[in-house]
C-alpha cells in the first residue's frame, strides 16, 4: 500500500544547528500516529516541513507517492494536509464563525451550515459572531481544531491538540480524532500529555535533538529505556 | 443605525448630485478636491487596511493617470473620460507589475520599496522628455467649467467605498485580512496569499489612476513634482488611519473631517497648517491607533462593515 505520508532523510538547520536531522517516517492512511520528544527536540520543526511552513534542507516529504516538499503551504493544504498550531494562530480580529469560513471556497450557505455545525460540535455557537482574539486559550485551540476540519483534510497535523483545553471537552475531543481515524482519515500529533498519546496513538515516533529515536507501540515505547533517558535523564 | 443609514445616504448622494446647479465655482472645487481625497483614501484602504501592507508610495498611482491621461488627451487626443480611464487602467497594470516582487516583501520592507518605486517614476517622468515634456511639464486645453470633473471623482469616490463594502463583506474580503491576521496560518490553511495580496494591490491602484487623470484634466497643467508628491500618500494614510482603516466608512469620514478642518481654519494658517497636520498624525498613532471607527466599534462592538 502506498503511504499516505513518507517523510525520508529530512534535514532542516537553522544556523549551524541541525533542528531536524534526517528524519524518516511512514504513515499508512486511517491510523492514529503520536510524535514525542522532549522539548527543542524537532517536532514542530518537523510539522513545519512536512506543511511547507519552513523549507527542507535535504530529503523529501512524500504525500500519497507525490513530492510535496518545496510546494508552498497552501498548495500542500488543497492537496489534503492540514495542520493545527502549537502556539495559537487563529485569525483574531475575524469572528470564530469568519476563522472557519475563510478556509472555504465554493457555494456559501453550506459551508456556512458546515462551520455552524463544527463550533457546534467544540461548543462554541453561542460565541460564533465573537472576535476569535477575544476567546480564552482553550476555546481559541477548538476554534483551530475546528477550522482544520472544515475542509475534511486526508492527513491532519495536530500540534498540542489537549493543552489548556478543559478535561470534559477533551474526551470528546479525542473521539472527535477516533472518529476522523475511522472514517479513514489519518491523523498525527504532537502532545505532551502521554495519558493522551497512550490512550490514542496505534504508534508513536520519539524524537530528540533532531533525531528519530525510537518508534513503536505505545505500551512498548513507554517502556523503552533511550526514551525514559531522553525523557528523565540518566 | 441600519433603520436610519440608508436613507440618510441617499439623501446625502441625492443633495451632492444637485449641488452643482446651486454651487459657486469655488464650492465645486473643494467639492472635488473632497471627492478625490476619498477616492485616494478609500483605495489606500484596500491594500493596507485590508491586507495590512503599508504602501508608502500609494502617490505613484495617481501620478501614473495623471501622466497617462496626461499625455493621450494631449497627444493623441483622446476625449478625457476615456483616457482617464486608461489612467485607472495603466495604473492597475504597474500595480500588479511591480506587486509580483514587491508584496513578497515583510512589513516595514515593503513599504519602503513602495517609497523608491514612487521616486523611480517621479525621476521617469522628468527624464523622457519627449514623451512627458520632462521637467518644463505638460499643459493640458482649458476647460471652462470643472463640474464634469465634480461629477467624475464623485462617481469614483461612490464606486471605490462600493467596491470596499462588496469586498469587506465578502469571503474574498476575509482572505485578505486573514493576510493581515496572520499570513503564515493563512498559507498553511490554504489562502495563496500572494495572489490575494496582488488581486488588493492591483484594485487599489485604480481610482488613483482615474482620479490623477481626472486632477491633471482638471488643473490644465502637470508635472513630476505636482503628481507625485511624498505628502500626498502620506495625506491619504492619516485620513484612512484617522477614520478607522479595516471599516468601510473610516476612510470617507477621516477624509471628510480632515480636509474639512483644513479647508476650514487651516488655510488661513499655511505654516501652522502642517505643524498641526503632524501633531495629528501623532496623536492618533499614540491615542488611537485604530481611528474613530475603530475605538467605537470596539467600545460598542460594531461589526467591520461600518
Amino acid at each position: 500500500m502506498v503511504p499516505i505520508l513518507e517523510v525520508s532523510g529530512v534535514v532542516k538547520r537553522f544556523g549551524g544547528i541541525a533542528a531536524v536531522n534526517g528524519v524518516s517516517l511512514r504513515l499508512e492512511p486511517g491510523r492514529i500516529y503520536g510524535l514525542i520528544g522532549p522539548n527543542g527536540s524537532g517536532k514542530t520543526t518537523l510539522f513545519n516541513c512536512i506543511t511547507g511552513v519552513e523549507a527542507c534542507d535535504e530529503g523529501a516529504v512524500c504525500f500519497r507517492g507525490h513530492r510535496i516538499d518545496g510546494l508552498r503551504p497552501h498548495r500542500i493544504f488543497h492537496l489534503g494536509v492540514g495542520r493545527t498550531f502549537q502556539t495559537i494562530r487563529v485569525f483574531p480580529e475575524l469572528t470564530a464563525l469568519e476563522n472557519l469560513l475563510v478556509v472555504t471556497s465554493g457555494a456559501f450557505a453550506p459551508a456556512s451550515e458546515r462551520a455552524r455545525e463544527l463550533l457546534r460540535f467544540v461548543k462554541l455557537e453561542r460565541l460564533a459572531g465573537e472576535f476569535a482574539g477575544n476567546l480564552s486559550y482553550g476555546q481559541q485551540k477548538l476554534v483551530e481544531f475546528a477550522r482544520v476540519l472544515m475542509t475534511d483534510p486526508e492527513l491532519i497535523l495536530l500540534d498540542e491538540p489537549a493543552a489548556g483545553v478543559n478535561r470534559t471537552l477533551l474526551g470528546e475531543l479525542l473521539d472527535a480524532v477516533r472518529n476522523l481515524r475511522d472514517r479513514g482519515k489519518t491523523v498525527l500529533l504532537v502532545e505532551h500529555d502521554m495519558k493522551v498519546v497512550m490512550g490514542l496513538c496505534e504508534t508513536v515516533f520519539v524524537l530528540d535533538n533532531g533525531e528519530k529515536l525510537a518508534e513503536g507501540p505505545p505500551g512498548l515505547i513507554q517502556s523503552d529505556e533511550r526514551v525514559i533517558e531522553a525523557y528523565f535523564g540518566r | 443605525m441600519r433603520r436610519w443609514f440608508p436613507p440618510v445616504l441617499v439623501a446625502a448622494l441625492a443633495l451632492l448630485s444637485v449641488y452643482p446647479l446651486v454651487a459657486t465655482g469655488y464650492g465645486i472645487r473643494v467639492m472635488l478636491q473632497l471627492f478625490m481625497w476619498i477616492a485616494l483614501a478609500q483605495s489606500w484602504n484596500l491594500i493596507s487596511g485590508l491586507t495590512g501592507y503599508v504602501s508608502f508610495g500609494h502617490v505613484a498611482f495617481f501620478g501614473m493617470g495623471a501622466y497617462t491621461a496626461a499625455i493621450l488627451i494631449t497627444r493623441t487626443g483622446w476625449p478625457w473620460p476615456a483616457a482617464c480611464l486608461a489612467g485607472g487602467i495603466t495604473a492597475m497594470a504597474f500595480a500588479l507589475l511591480v506587486g509580483w516582487p514587491c508584496l513578497r516583501l515583510k512589513g516595514p520592507y515593503f513599504a519602503i520599496a513602495m517609497l523608491g518605486m514612487n521616486e523611480v517614476l517621479r525621476v521617469a517622468a522628468s527624464y523622457f522628455e519627449g514623451l512627458t515634456g520632462g521637467g518644463s511639464g505638460l499643459s493640458l486645453p482649458t476647460m471652462h467649467t470643472s463640474v464634469p470633473i465634480y461629477y467624475g471623482m464623485g462617481l469614483v469616490a461612490v464606486l471605490v467605498t462600493a467596491l470596499t463594502y462588496l469586498i469587506i463583506t465578502s469571503r474574498f474580503g476575509l482572505r485578505l485580512m486573514t493576510i493581515r491576521e496572520d499570513e503564515v496560518a493563512a498559507e498553511a490553511m490554504g489562502i495563496d496569499t500572494l495572489r490575494y495580496k496582488l488581486y488588493a494591490f492591483g484594485l487599489s491602484a485604480v481610482a488613483p489612476g482615474i482620479v490623477g487623470g481626472l486632477a491633471a484634466r482638471d488643473q490644465g497643467y502637470i508635472e513630476p513634482i505636482s503628481v507625485f508628491p511624498l505628502t500626498t500618500t502620506i495625506t491619504m494614510i492619516v485620513m484612512a488611519l484617522f477614520g478607522g482603516k479595516g471599516t468601510i466608512w473610516g476612510p470617507v469620514l477621516g477624509a471628510t473631517l480632515l480636509f474639512g478642518v483644513q479647508e476650514v481654519v487651516w488655510a488661513k494658517f499655511i505654516y501652522l497648517h502642517q505643524l498641526l497636520f503632524g501633531a495629528i498624525i501623532v496623536a492618533v498613532v499614540l491615542l488611537m491607533p485604530r481611528g474613530i471607527l475603530g475605538v467605537l466599534q470596539q467600545r460598542y462592538g460594531l461589526p467591520r462593515t461600518i
